[in-house]
């Protein structure tokens, strides 16, 4: 148990470090990079006392260390340290607040696509694995090639052509919810937990529905790299001694395939933390097609305007999210195999 | 046996690096003659707007006669967009902006990343642990985010994009560069050249770089892929290039309203084109990658 701790607390610090040091680099970066935010603001023809006036109400005007002291928290109104992300320069709303009701939506979508992708993905991969050669590997080869190659926003528009303008199965791509439908109370922010809380079905199967689209479209793109690498461990697994120890013992198939199966779970964790970031930025693309309102979409409009407070919040809860993410599977990894820890 | 033969015999060896040399060729050859294949300038608007392209069963009649030059006007094979911007020329030139952008991003983190690599393999110290933790830190963020902060706060344009993807790409030539160099520096000839009293900057540019070179010239053919992409995909959300440049990520996008209504030309062939240019090289790389692996 020891090495194992030892081993958990040595990635929180270094996670925690990470996290601190993408905070300042962020911080710094934006400042240092070529855009005005204040002529941003005022517009094209504003007077320069205007623009003065905005650079001022924004705090652009003080020395950067000011600014920096200020965004955490030494200034007297509360910041990074007391949990405050301080105000959006758009909306003017808290940025706690806007990524309170943005994040739990991007979430919702990952974790379905990654479950999904994971259905579909495994068996297909495992079947692959036990004729390693054979025609429906070659074939499902060329497909996760292909799958694994793709743009998942033109996937996603071209979905949408069939689904919906062509077939009509799927709900327009202009939300999470039916606008006239009525939304169930926010609970979670889960909009599939929060209406099943509620007892609220029709919310759910609305949801979900309009969820269809976008999870079917990364699950497509996630399929591709995720088929290739469970295939891959498991022709491995398959292929090791202990298995070979397992067959000439006499055992029978279906117990050395769950002799398999568990130790190439280990490996398939470690694909979640491989893909995740590349499943985060594409749910910027596909929350833009399907106007989804996650954090991908905040982001981009925090991006376009310049919305310094909300692309520094951005940055810290991604960040911050996909270290809970490594941390939990840094942990599931060493539950399932403790000579990792060693 | 004959050349053709042998050619023949390879490209069923390796069914994966004969189609990416096919599509990557046949790209690149459009990008370099595009000017010339497009029957309309892409970026000047045409009087026809929206209109669709030509009937699948008048294509090999006007195809014949567009060979023989007896076209009474140029025709829309792609159709037009909403702006009445001829699709055809638009989905040819756009390689200019996409490969040319992933190619130059990628030339950058290579030369960049594998140096690093090579010295932070070779010389072992605090300062290559510093190098590899920062390297660490700038991938473990989405990229696509980061591309969209650093694009759009430096300026929406070509060289910017460039400069992006070029930082955010060279942590993955950094690592491929380091660790072939540990693996190398660790053989033979690097023991039996210093025997020989080589010193050891002159090992490792001249006997360990070259050898260490390969793992990152398969990869770039993939990022060179994931550069396409980044540069569609920051397009399509409006932290790219500036419309009306032609550019497949833009066009995707600008088609978006027309596809819901039943307008599926804008988006449909700059749709295919990327989905098969990025397919193309993702399939090089895999060929590549089995050769090398031989």
């Amino acid at each position: 148990m020891g090495t194992r701790f030892r081993f958990v607390a040595r990635r929180i610090v270094i996670g925690l470090i990470q996290l601190i040091g993408l905070v300042l680099a962020v911080f710094f970066l934006i400042r240092l990079m070529p855009a005005d935010p204040a002529a941003r603001l005022v517009g094209m023809n504003a007077s320069p006392e205007a623009l003065a006036a905005a650079r001022h109400s924004l705090g652009l005007d003080r020395p950067i260390a000011i600014q920096l002291a200020g965004y955490l928290g030494f200034l007297g109104e509360p910041g990074l340290l007391q949990g405050n992300l301080g105000k959006s320069w758009s909306s003017g709303a808290p940025i706690v607040t806007e990524i309170k009701q943005t994040l739990p939506i991007t979430l919702e979508l990952i974790t379905l696509s990654f479950t999904g992708a994971f259905l579909v993905a495994f068996p297909i991969g495992t079947l692959c694995a036990t004729r390693p050669g054979g025609w429906a590997d070659k074939g499902t080869f060329v497909f996760s090639l292909f799958a694994g190659s793709q743009p998942e926003f033109w996937w996603g528009v071209l979905f949408i052509y069939i689904f919906f303008y062509l077939l009509n199965v799927a709900p327009p791509p202009l939300g999470r919810l039916d606008p006239l439908g009525s939304p169930p109370a926010v609970v979670t922010g889960f909009i599939t937990i929060d209406s099943l809380l509620a007892w609220n079905f029709v919310a759910l199967a609305d949801g979900l529905h309009h969820l269809m689209l976008p999870v079917a479209t990364k699950v497509f793109v996630l399929s591709g790299p995720m088929i290739k690498m469970i295939r891959q461990n498991m022709v491995r697994a398959l292929g090791s001694d202990y298995i070979l120890y397992a067959e000439s013992c006499g055992l029978p198939p279906r117990m050395i395939a769950r002799y398999a199966l568990r130790n190439s779970l280990a490996p398939a964790l470690t694909l979640i933390g491989v893909l995740y970031g590349y499943v985060l930025g594409g749910a910027v693309l596909i929350e833009t097609i399907f106007s989804l309102g996650g954090i991908g979409q905040y982001s981009v409009g925090a991006v376009l305007n310049f919305d310094y407070p909300a692309i520094q919040g951005v940055v810290l809860v991604i960040t911050a999210v996909s270290l809970v993410v490594y941390l939990a599977l840094d942990i599931a990894q060493v539950l399932l195999d403790p000579r990792v820890a060693g | 046996m004959s050349p053709t033969a042998a050619l023949r015999r390879k490209a069923a060896a390796y069914p994966t690096l004969a189609v990416g040399v096919i599509i990557v060729t046949i790209v690149l050859l459009i990008t370099l003659t595009s000017p010339w294949l497009a029957p309309f300038p892409p970026m000047s608007a045409t009087p026809d707007v929206e209109a669709p392209p030509p009937d699948l069963i008048d294509v090999p009649g006007l195809l014949a006669r567009a060979i023989l030059g007896r076209l009474d006007k140029p025709v829309h094979w792609f159709g037009t967009d909403a702006s009445g911007l001829d699709i055809f020329s638009r989905v040819l030139t756009a390689p200019r902006t996409d490969l040319v952008i992933a190619i130059s991003a990628n030339a950058i983190s290579m030369v960049s990343g594998t140096l690093i690599g090579l010295l932070c393999g070779f010389y072992r110290g605090w300062l290559s642990e510093l190098v590899m933790r920062i390297s660490d830190l700038l991938q473990s963020f989405p990229v696509l985010i980061s591309g969209m902060i650093l694009v759009t706060l430096a300026g929406r344009n070509a060289g910017n994009i460039i400069l992006a993807l070029g930082l955010l790409y060279t942590p993955i030539y950094v690592r491929l560069a380091r660790v072939e160099t540990l693996s190398q520096r660790s053989r033979g000839y690097v023991e039996a050249s210093r025997a020989i009293g080589l010193r050891e900057i002159a090992i490792a540019a001249r006997h360990v770089l070259p050898n260490a070179l390969a793992p990152s010239l398969i990869q770039a053919s993939v990022m060179v892929g994931f550069g396409i992409l980044m540069t569609a995909g920051l397009s399509f959300v409006g932290a790219g290039v500036r419309p009306p440049t032609p550019e497949w990520g833009l066009m995707i996008a600008g088609g978006v309203d027309d596809m819901i209504q039943g307008v599926w030309w804008p988006s449909v062939f700059p749709g295919v084109a990327i989905s098969l240019t990025v397919f193309g090289f993702a399939s090089l790389g895999n060929g590549l990658e089995r050769v090398y692996a031989r």
